[in-house]
This record gives C-alpha cells, structure tokens and sequence, in this order.
C-alpha cells in the first residue's frame, strides 16, 4: 500500500478515489492533483510507482494545506472566533450551529444524541 | 453568504464621519451606535463602540481580528439564562 505524507495508507481503489482518503483532498482537488503530477486519476493506487508518489507528494508539500497543518488551521480560526468574542464564536463555544440554523428543533450534529427532559410537556401531554 | 465585491462592504457612512471627528479631535469616548450592520473597517481598530443590542449598549473594544465581521455580531441580542430547572451545568452561561 502506498504511503503519502506519513500516515495515509489509501487502498487498492483508483488513485483519484485514493487520494481522499487524505484530510483536506476531495473530489475535485484529487482530479486536479493526478493532472499535476501526471498520473492517470483511474490507474490503481497500488499499482503506482515510488516515483510517481513522490510526484504526488511534492506537489502537496509545496501547493496545499493538508492533514495536520489543515487541521491546525481550521481550530484556529475557530479559536480566532471564540477569542473575539463574536457571535459565531459564541454558538462554536456552545456547540450549536453558527450559521443561522434553527436550534429549537434539529441540529443534532451539533448537539448530539438528544437529552430527553423529564416532565417537559410535549405531545404525550395533551 | 458572500456579498457583491463589486459594492465593498457595508460601513455606515455617519459612523465612519463619526469616528474621523473623534480622531481629530483626540477624543477617546467611545461611541454609541445603532448601527449593527456597519462592517468594522481597518480604520476602526483601537475604537471603543457601545453597540445597541435593542436594549442595551455593550461595549465593544474593536481589535484588529475583528476587521471584516461586524458591529452587531460582538452585541448579544439574546439572553439565555439556561432552561427551567437544569441547574448548575448549562445553566445560566455567559
């Protein structure tokens, strides 16, 4: 199995499909990369060759954020949010949604598993 | 959601006048405003703003991270003192 930046083991799917199992490469950003490094997007990733991986791992070293330092970047501007005080910021340190959605139902990604109330009137009530 | 470059952003044009004259003059008091839409511009940093929440004026000090955001998103509107009953852990939070 082909390894690229250290830990991503991407499997025997093509290289194009392979190369998201990268934190920060996704469908469009996959294709664009096998353009650049010059391999075809539907060859095998195990049928690469070590030369075209370091191809492959060139190209992300010097044109994209990936993995950790993506990862790094994103919890800053989060932290960025959180630190000035904005509402954004607020609804991050609460963990509910930032962009407007309703709260009073849904938003169970943010929230998690519901907490039920006990005694809190709902339908069964009436 | 992204608005038009092509109109720049939204600055209250009567805070901006606002801001400038207290420049001028040296003046430090901070400056009450209603205007919540008004995009925090580079120039603003270092000024103090009591934004009206609809109730209330909150203070709020602009730095240089805030360029880009806006007044209204630094001046709570609501107030969620948790729900009836739960206390102490999400209780009433800041």
């Amino acid at each position: 199995m082909p390894r690229i930046l250290g830990v991503d083991l991407p499997n025997d799917k093509p290289t194009h499909i392979s190369l998201r199992y990268i934190y920060g490469i996704g469908p469009a950003l996959s294709l664009r990369l096998c353009d650049e490094a010059r391999v075809d997007p539907l060859r095998r990733a195990r049928e690469l060759s070590d030369d075209d991986i370091s191809r492959l791992a060139t190209i992300l070293d010097r044109e994209y954020t990936v993995e950790g330092p993506l990862r790094r970047q994103v919890q800053q501007n989060i932290a960025r949010l959180k630190d000035i005080g904005s509402y954004r910021g607020m609804r991050h340190r609460r963990n509910l949604p930032c962009r407007g959605q309703r709260s009073k139902t849904n938003a169970r990604t943010r929230k998690g598993p519901r907490k039920t109330v006990a005694g809190k009137k709902g339908v069964k009530d009436k | 959601m992204g608005r038009s470059l092509k109109k720049g952003p939204h600055v209250d044009e009567r805070l901006v006048g606002k801001v400038e004259k207290g420049r001028s003059k040296g003046n430090r008091d901070p400056i009450k405003t209603w205007a919540r839409d008004c995009t925090i511009v580079p120039e603003f940093v270092g000024i103090t703003f009591l934004v009206h929440n609809g109730k209330q004026f909150i203070r709020v000090y602009a730095t240089e991270d805030m360029v880009g955001h806006k007044l209204g998103e630094f001046s709570p509107t609501r107030t969620f003192k948790g729900h009836a009953g739960s206390k102490g852990k999400g209780g009433p939070g800041k």
